[in-house]
């Protein structure tokens, strides 16, 4: 029972970091129907930039918080310098111009960091608590917290501040926003910088869950099922999807990867399923997309002719 | 006139084919290198560029055509497993686009974003056909029982089996089921209101486009002649939507003009780097070339290569004193000030 246990408190401290980086995605998708395909890109850059930072000799916390701010300068003037350009291009243009970015980055950090593994800057103190008989990590619980505190604080900035109504506004119907005064623009430029500044978190916490590589930048593909599970123009819904996939990940690499190789081994001749929890997000998206499209939270849009 | 531009196509093509004869191994690998590129950029075109609908598993699918054809070419099929490999990947294709038939836009994106996951883990752990990690190897083609080997052969066929590709493509636009694909683009209700069979239209762009793929899946195959699956990963499948996006997504110039761009980018980065000798940062240069050239085309000409390459034929024509642009300057009627269409 403990082992399920942990399995599952794992997974739900991941869950919750894909939550806060699908979140971003979903925030821009909204305001302005752009994909952000680089949105792995910019948790894999925040994360090196914190590490940057604590190689210059800030304290961790301070060097996660400079991060952030510096992440959330980069996606502001992403959408200054490039997307406010591409108001007229076609959707697919911009969601192409967001997968130029992921390759930038990808190759900017290797220019700099190189291919190698890096050992992530220690955050939060070392150690662990006993929880109902399991014991987790620091690491585990403030990632956890952090993400959890940020996704619930995030949605209510976007429910009750006078800035997440504009937000809103942007969002619901860009032309009737424009029309009472709204700088729409200005909007999604406030819509990048937090959804870049949440990815950089999400980038950091997740290096310190395991450790800092350009691999990081594939956490935008696992967000991608989230966003779907969740309804692609739900925020709440990707937070309880991204945590559904956490805990769903954990338990097929834990649990259910062990025991169908057992089955296969002693029945066929394959011996080993591969990396299965990297594919069960997709399984499950084929199956969502064919029940409910609109996923588990989002609406089901309507269209004029 | 006319029938001069008629055979232009095939008359290109046959100069390149002569001229690929010619050239040297590392020369007769580019041109088949950019050309089976192409015959995948084609298929891809057809169901982003005509059909409107974007998908990222197309390195999926060229990987389905190149263990098809590994398989068949090594059991011995000689022409017929570029054939097979055609059907197996027009197969999956359909596989892909079925359930995905209620999907509109974004969502089939995302559907064949899964697609290609789902694919990339079946290469790697169905190992009695795939043979894993480790890849299959492929014997070369055989080809009225001789094998194609060496740069320059490889080209020709290539070339031939573009041409093959592209005269198709071009007859099945002029055909209704072409015409009908492009309202789908433009609009699937009016298409519906029109009494178009949408989702008929569509099963033939995705197997028809799958075909296409598996053909240059196939070609991939018989010239790298091993199969792995890091070969046939997402980032094959951004590359061929960034040659249709950069090329131009729904023209015929479009997927060559593509093809050539992100082929020859990356080779050119590369010889440029071994001369200034920084062959340590020349990965991570060549890749960030590559993303901020995109950046900047699709910032600066949306609308791709093929545009540009028409801005820049009506700029040459009109520095040149021609008989033929001062009849239609003299012809054409001078717009009125503030014309919509300016």
């Amino acid at each position: 029972m403990t082992f399920y246990l942990q399995i599952v408190t794992a997974g739900l401290a991941t869950g919750s970091v894909y939550a806060l980086i699908a979140l971003g995605i979903v925030l821009i998708y909204k305001c302005s129907g752009v994909v952000n395909f680089a949105q792995g890109g910019y948790a894999m850059l925040g994360a090196y930039v914190t590490y940057a930072l604590t190689r210059l000799g800030l304290s961790p916390i301070l060097a996660l918080v400079a991060s952030v701010a510096v992440m959330a300068v980069t996606g502001a003037a992403t959408e200054f310098l490039l997307l406010r350009r591409m108001l007229k291009a076609p959707v697919v243009a911009v969601m192409m111009v967001t997968l130029g970015l992921l390759i930038l980055f990808k190759a900017f950090c290797l220019a700099i960091w190189g291919p190698d593994q890096i050992a992530f800057p220690q955050l939060f103190p070392v150690g662990s608590v006993e929880m109902g008989g399991i014991l987790v990590t620091y690491n585990y619980i403030a990632a956890a917290a952090l993400s959890l505190l940020l996704s619930v604080g995030f949605l209510a900035f976007y429910r009750y501040t006078p800035m997440g109504l504009m937000q809103r506004c942007a969002a619901d119907n860009g032309r009737a926003a424009l029309a009472i005064g709204i700088h729409v623009s200005n909007q999604v430029s406030v819509a990048w910088a937090m959804s870049s500044a949440l990815a950089g978190l999400g980038g950091s916490l997740l290096a310190t869950l395991n450790s800092l590589s350009l691999g990081l930048s594939s956490i935008g593909l696992v967000a991608f099922p989230v966003i779907v599970l969740g309804g692609l123009n739900s925020l709440m819904g990707s937070l309880v999807a991204g945590l559904l996939l956490g805990v769903l990940e954990a338990v097929t690499d834990g649990v259910l990867t062990p025991a169908l190789e057992t089955y296969l081994r002693s029945h066929t001749a394959i011996y080993s399923v591969g990396a299965l929890q990297q594919v069960v997000p997709y399984l499950l998206v084929g199956l969502m997309l064919m029940v409910r499209p609109q996923g588990i939270f989002g609406e089901r849009g309507t269209e004029r002719v | 006139m006319a029938t001069l531009r008629k055979l232009a196509v095939p008359i290109l093509f046959l100069v390149t084919m002569l001229a690929s004869l010619t050239l040297g191994r590392f020369g007769a690998y580019l041109v088949h290198s950019v050309a089976i590129a192409a015959i995948g950029a084609l298929g891809l075109n057809l169901l982003t560029g005509f059909c409107g609908q974007i998908s990222f598993a197309q390195g999926a699918l060229l990987g389905v055509g190149a263990y098809t054809a590994g398989n068949l070419g090594n059991a011995g099929w000689g022409i017929w497993a570029i054939v097979g490999a055609g059907v197996a990947s027009a197969m999956t294709s359909l596989a892909i686009g079925l359930p995905a038939l209620r999907l509109r836009g974004l969502y089939y994106a995302i559907a064949t974003l899964a697609a290609q996951f789902i694919l990339e883990y079946l290469f790697k752990i169905l190992e009695p056909i795939t043979n894993g990690i480790s890849g299959l190897l492929i014997q070369p083609l055989k080809l009225f029982g001789r094998p194609v080997v060496g740069d320059q052969a490889l080209a020709v066929l290539s070339l031939a089996l573009l041409l093959a590709a592209y005269s198709f493509l071009r007859w099945l636009m002029k055909t209704n089921v072409g015409r009908a694909m492009l309202i789908v683009r433009e609009n699937e209700l009016v298409a519906k209101g029109m009494g178009i069979d949408v989702a008929r239209t569509k099963i033939w762009a995705f197997v028809t486009s799958g075909f296409i793929t598996g053909v240059a899946g196939a070609m991939i195959g018989f010239t790298t002649r091993l199969a792995n699956p890091e070969a046939f990963q997402l980032s094959l499948s951004v590359d061929q939507v960034a040659m249709i996006i950069v090329g131009g997504q729904g023209t015929w110039a479009g997927p060559f003009l593509g093809a050539a761009f992100v082929v020859l980018l990356p080779e050119a980065i590369q010889r440029t780097g071994e001369a200034f000798d920084i062959a340590r940062l020349l990965f991570a240069l060549r890749d960030m070339a590559f993303g901020l050239l995109i950046i900047l085309f699709l910032l600066f000409e949306p609308r791709g290569l093929s545009a540009l390459l028409r801005r820049l034929v009506r700029w040459v024509s009109s520095l040149l004193p021609s008989t033929r642009t001062s009849v239609l300057t003299v012809k054409s009627h001078p717009s009125p000030p503030g014309d919509p269409n300016e």
